[in-house]
């Protein structure tokens, strides 16, 4: 047999819980079947991996757990296409493939001894609460937290156990939204756009680190509200959901000019996606 | 200098045959000219480009990365026993297919290894022959290689006058494989080489061109060119540098290969994100993006043009996009 190593060959993991998060998001705990792989495995907030549903392919997901709890990993994904799909058929105890972890993450000991204000739309809270937990595992290391997340409607909002964990423990500002119209008559956070919401919700800049995540056009329109709170651009931490494949610089799908998203991020500060071609 | 008759580098691919190494040249199939498995000298055929490039031999279009099967309540994953990969000998590839593997082996080897490429790639002998004639699609000249050029080659082959092939051995790989045939080779000082037909393009300034992407990401040009291609990735498919490929499996969910196969950057939904948002939605885009990345990208990262300048992508588009004009455009654009 071949000594040489496979990149594209992937550990086998047991699926130990399953959370439905929405009527299409799914979050699945994922425990590595060999021992050695499940001792050793490590990775940083922000960093992703390819999951396999054997019979249909690859996806990428970043990971959504936080690399302060051991044991597991989570990966959280909204099922439209073909292998999401499939993934969602998949039960506790099936076995999927998991590829990784790949790309840069956010620096968090840089992090430390300052405010982070989080920021994320929708289905794009997954790739900030692997860093949530990681710094609320780290609690002392950080000053005020705050997490300001919204969704379409409030059904389309994930994490609900954990949003209401967030809102109750009380060294946490959660400010939750919804946009116009996506409110039920018992909602308890706010009607508006994230960009417009946070703007109100107005954290203070100073020594604050702001982590943004969502879709393009909330990406778009949230960075020049950072800007007129007083966030400079090295202090905002964003990550690019490229589509991927390889997930290793080869197959030539997720560049953005020269970058490649998924070598030399996923993780970009402000400045660094400014510099970029717009092509994203 | 060592010659070798033709004859002789017929005899060599019924030794190497003999030898079991797997021999691969341009041979005649059907009627087009393709690289494929010779099983005896008197197949090879070189006086025509083959139809599609050699790159296939090291990043075949479709291979097997692994095989899954369910065992009792559990899945197994066998890895592809790359051992088994044959010996390779590719001969009589021009300069610009020749060239191919060794811009390629940058992106394959980088941090991560793809070892399916990179052991092919280990398996193999290259034995490429200076090109004599091209025709209007040929542009080899205007990427920085030549009809005569080595690079990429271990052993490379000069047709003379007389019908004999000056022979230089360019690497260790190339040195063995005279070594071991040496008595099909002689000393002399040979006849004079065939002279190469100019090509249409001459030489363009690579460096000249990158500046001109760098400050022209937007400009009209994108939309001229490219509201005309149809997106059938052909160009990307006949190209002996590009290297975009997709990861799909084959079979049931409790028994199957999973393959790494080719994909194309001109192809619609290539960047298409799961939330439905297209980074590249519109063609010329994604065209420009085929430009960008083998003109400006690939050497950002590696140092290298991802082009080859064999005029494939001109002769197979269906709506007659010619690479090499666009680029003297821009040569003719950039100060």
């Amino acid at each position: 047999m071949c000594e040489s190593k496979n990149i594209y060959l992937p550990n086998l993991a047991t699926i130990e819980a399953i959370v439905d998060e929405t009527p299409d998001v799914r979050t699945l705990r994922l425990v590595f079947q060999d021992e050695a792989v499940r001792e050793n495995f490590t990775f940083r907030a922000g960093q992703f991996a390819e999951y396999s549903s054997f019979g249909f392919g690859e996806s990428t997901f970043c990971i959504a757990s936080a690399p302060t709890r051991k044991g597991y990993i989570e990966c959280c994904f909204r099922s439209v296409g073909r292998v999401t799909e499939s993934l969602r058929r998949l039960e506790v105890g099936d076995t999927v493939g998991v590829r990784g972890p790949y790309g840069n993450s956010f620096p968090i000991e840089q992090f430390y001894g300052k405010s982070l204000v989080f920021i994320a739309g929708g289905i794009a809270l997954p790739p900030l609460r692997t860093v949530i937990w990681n710094c609320l595992d780290l609690r002392d290391k950080f000053k005020d937290i705050t997490i300001v997340y919204g969704a379409r409607s409030e059904a389309d909002l994930v994490y609900k156990h954990e949003l209401k964990e967030w809102q109750e423990r009380g060294d946490v500002r959660l400010v939750k939204c919804v946009d116009p119209g996506g409110a039920g008559p018992d909602f308890d956070g706010k009607v508006g756009f994230v960009p417009t919401v946070l703007e109100e919700a107005a954290p203070s800049a100073e020594n604050t680190i702001a982590l943004v995540c969502g879709p393009p056009i909330m990406i778009k329109f949230t960075l020049p509200v950072l800007e007129r709170l007083g966030f400079s651009d090295d202090n905002i931490y964003t990550t690019l959901e490229n589509r991927m494949k390889c997930g290793v610089g080869k197959c030539g799908r997720c560049n953005v000019g020269n970058v490649y998203v998924c070598k030399d991020g996923p993780v970009f500060t402000a400045r660094e996606v400014k510099a970029m071609s717009q092509e994203f | 200098m060592q010659i070798i008759t033709e004859q002789n580098l017929r005899n060599l691919i019924d030794l190497l045959v003999k030898e079991a190494k797997l021999v691969v040249g341009p041979k005649l199939s059907g009627s087009v000219v393709l690289y494929e498995p010779l099983t005896a000298g008197t197949e090879l055929t070189l006086d025509a480009l083959p139809r599609r490039s050699s790159k296939e031999l090291f990043f075949p279009v479709c291979e097997d990365i692994l095989s899954y099967k369910r065992e009792g309540g559990g899945m197994k994953v066998t890895d592809v026993d790359r051992s088994k990969f044959p010996e390779t000998v590719l001969i009589g590839a021009p300069p610009c297919d020749a060239g191919s593997p060794s811009i390629l082996d940058a992106v394959m080897s980088w941090d991560y290894k793809d070892e399916f490429y990179l052991e092919r790639r280990k398996k193999s002998t290259i034995v490429g022959i200076a090109c004599t004639k091209g025709d209007d699609a040929c542009f080899c000249q205007a990427v920085g290689l030549a009809p005569d050029a080595e690079n990429g080659s271990d052993l490379f082959l000069t047709p003379l006058k007389d019908g004999s092939y000056a022979c230089n051995a360019v690497t260790e790989k190339g040195q063995a494989l005279v070594a071991a045939h040496k008595n099909l080779f002689a000393e002399g000082a040979g006849a004079e080489p065939v002279p190469f037909v100019d090509q249409a393009v001459q030489k363009l300034d690579l460096v000249k061109i990158k500046k001109w992407l760098e400050e022209h990401f937007e400009d009209p040009l994108w939309e001229r060119i490219a509201d005309i291609c149809v997106g059938c990735g052909a160009c990307a498919f006949i190209c002996p540098a590009c290297h975009c490929f997709d990861i799909n499996d084959e079979g049931s969910t409790d028994d199957g290969v999973r393959r790494k196969h080719w994909d194309a950057c001109g192809f619609a939904k290539f960047t298409n994100h799961a939330s439905g948002h297209n980074p590249r939605d519109v063609q010329n885009k994604r065209y420009r993006n085929r430009i960008m990345h083998k003109f400006k990208y690939y050497d950002d990262k590696f140092g290298k043009t991802l082009c080859t300048g064999c005029g494939r992508c001109i002769r197979a588009c269906p709506v007659g996009i010619d690479i090499a004009e666009i680029l003297e455009t821009i040569n003719g654009k950039a100060e």
